[in-house]
């Protein structure tokens, strides 16, 4: 009779994951039932019907912008304001504007201003942080005007970051996660507003998806970011790159780095960081047996400064290698990197929920 | 939808060569998943109807563009006619349980569509697209697993699917598949087919065979190991019906099989946690009308011999256990999950 009771329960857990890989094929991603963020989005989410998605984050981004105040640094946990088309088309503080790279004031402000180094914060309690990790956000990189990078074969960076992201969104939600997609179709997105929308979502992780290239064709391999300062002169040039689209001014830009330094946040940041790093190489080396683990790092991406929840950013591949872009082309390969995206995630909730337990029972 | 009262459960197997649906009205039926569409007016009068499907579009083949639409395990990526295909391939189902257009304007049908795990991986979207607005709720999941499930070898088992254009292994670990947990070969009934033709075309080169020939040939005779007695087969040679021995030809091309399968066996047992290999090892179950090939499970059990042994064995129905599996599910599911399956 126990063994009856035991097929029943994993009949049950069977179908539910059955059902639920089928809804996410219904709905087309992300699936609108599953966003079960506040009352509020709920009820928008529910309203919108996929083809409207686009239109209505863009409403939903001047709304925010509408009701924020933009001459007061905002404290992070609040940061109600969203920098406004004015902001994005103000000029930058000329004392700060790097003489090299107009393209790129972002990065190179990271090494050479000194507010960015600021001292570590008393640590706090873990247990108020080791909360259930239960709501991802996934941005998928780029999209609509703004490619990315290209590689060989067609391959475009927009099109693989969404291709991932949906994949892994599905592998987590048969987790048990709920997922939302600061895109999920071929739409630009300022780095702004996917940040914003991130916080809006109110998500426990924010998980940015991007595709590499590194000047030297035969370099290949995975990295995954969390946000910090950099003195390495390849990763201020992709933190550039991955800033481009920013919206953000560069007062705009200090302020929040200022404030989020000192978080206590990054050190999620950069467990998360480890966790899916390390998912992301044990799993493609397997595929890709030169594959380089090129490590966990910190660099000023824009998406992570301005979010308020651990954040990292991860380049699953690399477009400027030949066999790995004739890899990346291959639906099997974009599987495993969701994979080894999902397994990280899994791996970093499975240590916070501990480290809660035990902080919880001491 | 819930306003019809009356729920049908079917479940369906849509097979690369053979499809089957089981219903919980008791209606139990199977056709070959072939669908043609008459190429000209004159082929549709002669035929009287705009499409055909079965036995009844093979014996018409001349007059037809013939389909099957899963024929190596997937929908042909873009091709509509292929997608048409599936949906008159699901809508003669469906007539053949009683479901007919009429009748499913007052029940409420609940279906589970089992599909080659290919088509799955590739087609899903397009599947559910081809089969928009005919069910009211409908669930597709990999043939494989619809096996899995109404066998109940939901943990620490394996089902080998061995069909037409797709041999299917799916390692149960008491979660939903994933794609980790299943593999496709092209190895199997299709396949053998053509290595026999080619076999028996080396040996006898003036014989006509047509593929037809071939398959009945080899769903009476074929064989691994030894061979019991001689196969004696009558052909055309020269126009005149000679006997022809095919024994050694019967027994290379199903042999044929037995490589691929049994190390891809493997593998998928090797990535299954160490404490769990041994009871997978001793599940493995065999679907699919090709698992009727004689000594093929024994041959299968040979190879599990290298890491230790274990148990093959059969399906008890092979026709049927992927549309019963689908119908187990479609009866298990909750009705609060079938409100959002719309089909
Ligand atoms: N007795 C038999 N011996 C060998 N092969 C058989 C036998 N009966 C059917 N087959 C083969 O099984 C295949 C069909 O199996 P099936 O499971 O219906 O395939 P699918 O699910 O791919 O449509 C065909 O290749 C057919 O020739
Ligand atoms: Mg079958
Ligand atoms: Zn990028």
């Amino acid at each position: 009779m126990r063994a009856m009771g035991q097929i029943d329960r994993t009949k049950r857990r069977i179908l539910r994951q059955a059902v639920q890989e089928n809804l996410m094929t219904l709905r087309g991603l992300p699936p609108p039932r599953l966003v079960r963020a506040r009352p509020r989005w709920r009820r928008w989410a529910l309203a919108v019907s996929p083809l409207l998605v686009p239109a209505a984050l863009l409403a939903l981004a001047l709304m925010w912008a509408s009701t924020g105040g933009d001459s007061a640094a905002p404290p992070p946990g609040e940061m109600p304001g969203l920098p406004t088309k004015a902001r994005l088309a103000s000029p930058l503080p000329s004392e700060s504007v790097a003489t090299t790279a107009p393209r790129s004031p972002l990065a190179s402000l990271a090494s050479s201003d000194p507010n960015l180094r600021l001292p570590h914060p008393a640590p706090l309690d873990p247990s108020i942080l080791a909360l259930g990790v239960r709501r991802i956000v996934l941005d998928p990189g780029h999209g609509g005007e703004d490619h990315g990078t290209t590689g060989p074969l067609g391959l475009v960076e927009k099109e693989l970051t969404l291709d991932v992201a949906l994949r892994t969104a599905e592998l987590l939600a048969a987790e048990g996660f709920e997922v939302l997609l600061t895109r999920d179709s071929d739409i630009s997105l300022p780095l702004d507003r996917r940040a914003s929308l991130a916080n809006s979502m109110r998500g426990d992780v924010l998980v940015s998806i991007h595709v590499n290239w590194i000047p030297n064709r035969r370099a290949r391999g995975v990295e995954t970011y969390w946000l910090g300062p950099t003195d390495d002169p390849f990763i201020k040039d992709l933190a550039a790159a991955e800033n481009r689209s920013s919206g953000y001014s560069l007062a705009d830009f200090r302020r929040l780095v200022e404030g989020i330094y000192a978080d206590v946040r990054k050190d999620e940041s950069r467990r998360l960081a480890e966790a899916v790093q390390k998912e992301l190489y044990r799993s493609l080396a397997r595929l890709n047996p030169s594959l380089h683990d090129r490590g966990v790092k910190t660099a000023p991406f824009v998406v992570l400064v301005s979010t308020e929840m651990p954040a990292i950013l991860a380049e699953v591949g690399c477009l400027s290698n030949e066999d790995e872009a004739r890899l990346l082309a291959t639906p099997k390969y974009r599987r495993r990197i969701a994979e080894a995206l999902t397994a990280g995630i899994v791996a970093f909730a499975q240590q916070r929920a501990t480290t809660a337990r035990s902080e919880g029972s001491s | 939808m819930s306003e019809k009262k009356n729920v049908v459960c079917v479940g369906i197997d849509l097979g690369t060569s053979r499809s089957a649906v089981s219903a919980s009205n008791g209606q139990r039926h199977i056709v070959d998943s072939y669908v043609g569409w008459p190429v000209d007016m004159v082929a549709r009068k002669i035929l009287k109807k705009n499409v055909l499907i079965g036995r009844e579009a093979l014996d018409s083949r001349p007059m037809l563009d013939l389909h099957r639409p899963l024929e190596r395990g997937l929908l042909k990526e873009g091709s509509e006619k292929d997608q048409q295909a599936v949906r008159q391939l699901l809508i003669h189902l469906l007539e053949l349980a009683g479901l007919g257009e009429k009748e499913r304007e007052n029940t409420q049908v609940r279906a589970v569509v089992g599909v080659p795990a290919e088509a799955m991986r590739v087609n899903k979207q397009q599947l559910r697209t081809a089969f928009a607005g005919l069910v009211d709720a409908l669930l597709i999941v990999s043939e494989p697993f619809a096996v899995a499930y109404g066998i109940e070898a939901l943990l620490h088992a394996m089902v080998i699917d061995i069909g037409a254009g797709t041999t299917d292994l799916c390692v149960m670990n008491g979660r939903y598949p994933t794609e980790e947990d299943q593999r496709t070969l092209l190895n199997a009934g299709d396949w053998v087919d053509e290595q026999l033709t080619r076999l028996i075309a080396a040996r006898y080169p003036e014989a006509s065979i047509s593929p037809y020939m071939v398959r009945e040939w080899k769903e009476r005779y074929s064989f691994v190991g030894e061979p019991h007695g001689n196969v004696l087969v009558t052909a055309p040679v020269n126009g005149k019906p000679t006997q022809l021995d095919i024994t050694e030809p019967m027994r290379i091309a199903c042999e044929g099989l037995v490589p691929p399968i049994a190390e891809t066996m493997l593998d998928l047992i090797a990535r299954v946690e160490p404490e769990f290999q041994e009871k997978v090892r001793h599940s493995i179950v065999l679907a699919g009308g090709s698992s009727a090939i004689r000594g093929l499970d024994v041959a299968l059990a040979a190879a599990l011999q290298e890491i230790g042994g274990g148990v093959v064995r059969s399906v008890e129905d092979p026709m049927f256990a992927g549309s019963d599996g689908g119908l187990a599910i479609a009866t298990d599911a909750p009705d609060g999950d079938w409100e959002k399956l719309v089909g």
